[in-house]
C-alpha cells in the first residue's frame, strides 16, 4: 500500500488547485495570442500609409489614407487620394467616433445607429473601425486546432462573443501565426455560417516587423465584392503627442 | 293645418300619376342615402379600429413625462421621479393600470441587417393587463421581469433581420451623455400585432436591463395609466394631475399621438363633407325631375292658379312633393343601408389590401360601425339640402300667369 488514506487527502486539494489551472492556462493562452496579434499589428503607437481599394461588379476605386494610433483607443485616418476625397478624415476615440469632411466643413459624432453602416464606402463597418480591441475583451478565446506553416506553428482560435457583448457574429475564427501575424479573420454567423472573411494575401517585413501587407474583407455570398487594404508605408512606437487625437486635428490637420 | 292636408293629398298623387319617374328618383335617393350612410359605417368602423389599436400600442390612455420629452424624447428628458417615489404617489389610484416604461430610439442589429426601432423598456408583469400582446401568445415566451436579458421582436421585424428566436443581436443606442449604449440580446420571444407596422417598429426589453444598458440609474422616460374608457380619459387624467407637481408633464394620449387625436376630430367633418358630396350629386336628379314635373304641368298650374289657389299653395305643394319624394327614398336608403350593415358586423375582411390599408395605420378586418347621429346627419342634411333645390322649380311654378299658362301647348 502506497497511498494511505492521508496521502489522498494531501493530494485531493493539490488537484484542485492544478486542474483548473491547466484548462484556464490554455485559455488564457488563446486570449493571450490574440492580445499579442492585436498588440503587434497596431504597436503602443503606429504611423501607417496605406491603399484601401473597394471592388464592385462594375466599379472599383481606390483610396490612399494616412492612420496614426496610440494605445487601443485612439486613431485618427486621413484620406490623401483621390483628390476631390482629400481631407476626409475619421477619429476615434474610445467607443466614439467622429468623421470630418472638408466639402461640408463640418465635423460629425458617428451616432450609434450608423456604427453598423458602412465606413468610406467599404466592406468594413464604423463598428469595425472604432472598436477594433473589442475582440481582445469581449470574447472567450480557445485554441481550434495548431499547425506548423514554414517552419512557423499557426494557431487556429475560435472566440465567442460573451451573452451581452455588443456583437451580433456568433463566432469568429482567427488564424494566427506564431509570429502574431493575422492569417486570416473569419465571421460566422450564429448558425455557424461563414459570412465574411479577412484575409491576409500578402505578408512582409515592413517598418522591423512582419505584418500583413495587403488584406481583402469578402463576404461569402458575393464573393465578386471585396475592400482589400494595403500597407504602403509603416512605422511603429513613434513619439504620438495626444494632440494630433484631437477634433481639431481631425478638422484642421497640423503635420 | 287643412289646406296643408289638402296640398299633401294632391302632392301625393301627382307624384304617383307619374310612376315611372318617381321610382327612377327614388331609387336614385334610396342609392345615394344607401351609400352615405354604408360608407360613413364602415369608415367609421376603420377609424375607431385605428384609433383602438393605436391606443393599445402608445398605450395609456394618460401618461406622464418630462416636460420637453414630447418635443424632443430623448433619453435625456426622464420622469423626474425615481421608482420608489411613482408608487407612493400613484398606488392608491382606483381600478387604474400603470406602468413605468423606459421608451428610447435604437437599431436593431443582426449579422445581416439592421433596423431602427422603438425600445421599450418595460416590467412585463405591471403591463399584463393592457399590454396589446397577449403574453402567452408570444412564439417562444415573452419577458419574465424587469431584468430579463432576453430581447422580444416582432415576427415580422425578425424576419427582416434574418433572425429567430434563441439568436443574438445587437441593440444601439445613446446614452445621456450622448456615448454609444448598445448590448447584445438574445431574442427569446417575436409577438405578433395587428399590424406589421407595430411588429415591425416595437422591440421589448426589461425595464431594469434597459436602464442598465443605458446608464440611467432607475428612472424612465413614461409613466403609462389605463383607465375603463378611451373615449372619456378626463376623469383619470384629473386624478393623475393631482397627484404629480410641475417637474413633469401629464398628457392625455389625444396629445400623445396627435395624429390619432385628430383622426377622431376629423372623423365627424369629413362625414359632413362625405354626406354633401353624395348630395350634390343627387341634388341634380332632384332638380331635374322636379322641374320636369312643373313643365308637365304648366296647363293645369295655370287651371288652378285661375280656379283661385294662391301662388303660395301652388310653391307649398311643389316643395311638399319634393320632400315626400326624398322621405320615401330616404326610408328606403336607410333600411336598405341598416340591412347591409347588420350582416357585416362581424368584420369584413380586406386582407387582399391588407398592404394599402396599413400605410395609414388601418387593419386587415373592417368592422363597420353604424352610429345613429351619423345616420340623422345624413337623413337631415338630404331633407335641409333637398327643401332648397326644390325652391327654385316651385317658385318658377308659382309665378305663372294663369292665363298664358292655360293656352300654353
Amino acid at each position: 500500500m502506497v497511498y494511505t488514506p492521508m496521502n489522498y487527502r494531501f493530494l485531493f486539494p493539490l488537484l484542485l488547485l492544478v486542474l483548473p489551472a491547466v484548462s484556464a492556462g490554455e485559455d488564457r493562452d488563446a486570449t493571450q495570442i490574440v492580445r499579442d496579434a492585436v498588440n503587434h499589428w497596431r504597436g503602443l503607437s503606429s504611423y501607417t500609409v496605406m491603399t484601401m481599394v473597394i471592388h464592385r461588379p462594375d466599379w472599383e476605386r481606390a483610396m490612399t489614407m494616412q492612420a496614426w494610433t496610440k494605445g487601443d483607443e485612439q486613431s485618427l485616418v486621413r484620406v490623401i487620394e483621390p483628390k476631390k476625397d482629400r481631407g476626409n478624415g475619421t477619429l476615434t476615440d474610445e467607443n466614439s467616433m467622429w468623421t470630418f469632411s472638408p466639402k461640408i466643413n463640418r465635423v460629425i459624432k458617428v451616432p450609434s445607429s450608423m456604427m453598423a453602416q458602412s465606413w468610406m464606402g467599404s466592406d468594413f463597418s464604423n463598428k469595425d473601425v472604432a472598436r477594433a480591441d473589442d475582440i481582445i475583451d469581449q470574447y472567450t478565446h480557445s485554441i481550434l486546432s495548431t499547425s506548423v506553416e514554414d517552419g512557423l506553428t499557426v494557431y487556429e482560435i475560435e472566440s465567442i462573443p460573451y451573452e451581452d457583448a455588443a456583437v451580433v457574429w456568433g463566432s469568429e475564427v482567427l488564424t494566427i501565426r506564431d509570429d502574431h501575424v493575422v492569417l486570416a479573420h473569419a465571421f460566422f454567423d450564429q448558425d455557424g455560417e461563414l459570412v465574411k472573411t479577412l484575409k491576409s494575401l500578402e505578408i512582409a517585413d515592413m517598418g522591423g516587423r512582419t505584418i500583413a501587407k495587403r488584406q481583402r474583407m469578402v463576404k461569402t455570398d458575393k464573393p465578386d465584392e471585396w475592400t482589400e487594404i494595403a500597407v504602403n508605408e509603416v512605422e511603429y512606437e513613434l513619439d504620438l503627442k495626444d494632440s494630433v487625437f484631437t477634433l481639431s486635428n481631425l478638422r484642421n490637420p497640423r503635420d | 293645418m287643412r289646406m296643408f292636408v289638402v296640398l299633401s293629398r294632391l302632392a301625393w298623387r301627382y307624384l304617383w300619376r307619374n310612376h315611372r319617374r318617381t321610382i327612377v328618383m327614388l331609387s336614385a335617393i334610396a342609392v345615394g342615402a344607401w351609400a352615405m350612410i354604408f360608407m360613413t359605417a364602415l369608415t367609421r368602423g376603420m377609424v375607431d379600429q385605428m384609433i383602438v389599436d393605436g391606443i393599445s400600442v402608445i398605450p395609456g390612455h394618460v401618461q406622464i413625462h418630462d416636460p420637453d420629452y414630447l418635443d424632443d424624447p430623448s433619453i435625456n428628458n426622464r420622469v423626474a421621479y425615481s421608482d420608489a417615489e411613482l408608487a407612493a404617489r400613484f398606488e392608491d389610484l382606483d381600478r387604474v393600470a400603470w406602468a413605468a416604461r423606459v421608451r428610447v430610439p435604437a437599431v436593431v442589429t443582426s449579422e445581416r441587417e439592421s433596423r431602427g426601432v422603438t425600445l421599450l423598456g418595460i416590467d412585463p408583469e405591471a403591463e399584463r393587463s393592457f399590454s396589446f400582446i397577449d403574453y402567452d401568445a408570444v412564439d417562444g415566451r415573452f419577458l419574465e421581469g424587469p431584468d430579463d436579458n432576453g430581447i422580444v421582436l416582432g415576427a415580422k421585424l425578425a424576419d427582416t433581420l434574418e433572425t429567430r428566436v434563441g439568436k443574438r443581436v445587437v441593440v444601439m443606442s445613446q446614452d445621456p451623455e450622448n456615448e454609444i449604449a448598445d448590448r447584445g440580446f438574445r431574442v427569446v420571444g417575436l409577438f405578433h400585432a395587428e399590424m406589421e407596422a407595430t411588429e415591425e417598429s416595437l422591440a421589448f426589453v426589461g425595464k431594469r436591463t434597459a436602464q442598465k444598458m443605458l446608464r440611467i440609474g432607475d428612472s424612465v422616460t413614461e409613466v403609462a395609466f389605463v383607465g375603463d374608457d378611451y373615449r372619456d380619459v378626463e376623469p383619470l387624467y384629473s386624478k393623475v394631475v393631482e397627484r404629480v407637481d410641475d417637474a413633469v408633464q401629464v398628457s392625455r394620449w389625444t396629445e400623445v399621438d396627435t395624429y390619432l387625436g385628430t383622426m377622431m376630430g376629423m372623423m365627424d367633418g369629413f362625414m359632413l363633407i362625405w354626406v354633401i358630396v353624395i348630395f350634390l350629386a343627387l341634388s341634380f336628379g332632384l332638380v331635374n325631375t322636379l322641374v320636369m314635373a312643373v313643365f308637365e304641368r304648366i296647363r293645369e298650374i295655370g287651371l288652378m292658379l285661375a280656379l283661385g289657389m294662391k301662388p303660395a299653395m301652388i310653391l307649398g305643394q311643389i316643395i311638399i312633393e319634393s320632400m315626400m319624394l326624398l322621405s320615401v327614398g330616404l326610408l328606403i336608403g336607410d333600411v336598405l343601408a341598416w340591412a347591409t350593415i347588420k350582416p357585416l358586423e362581424g368584420g369584413i375582411d380586406i386582407s387582399i389590401v391588407a398592404k394599402g390599408m396599413e400605410m395609414f395605420g388601418a387593419s386587415s378586418v373592417l368592422y363597420p360601425n353604424l352610429d345613429v347621429d351619423d345616420v340623422i346627419l345624413a337623413n337631415v342634411v338630404v331633407l335641409v339640402l333637398g327643401f332648397f333645390a326644390s325652391l327654385s322649380p316651385a317658385w318658377r311654378a308659382s309665378r305663372y300667369e294663369p292665363v298664358e299658362a292655360i293656352t300654353k301647348v
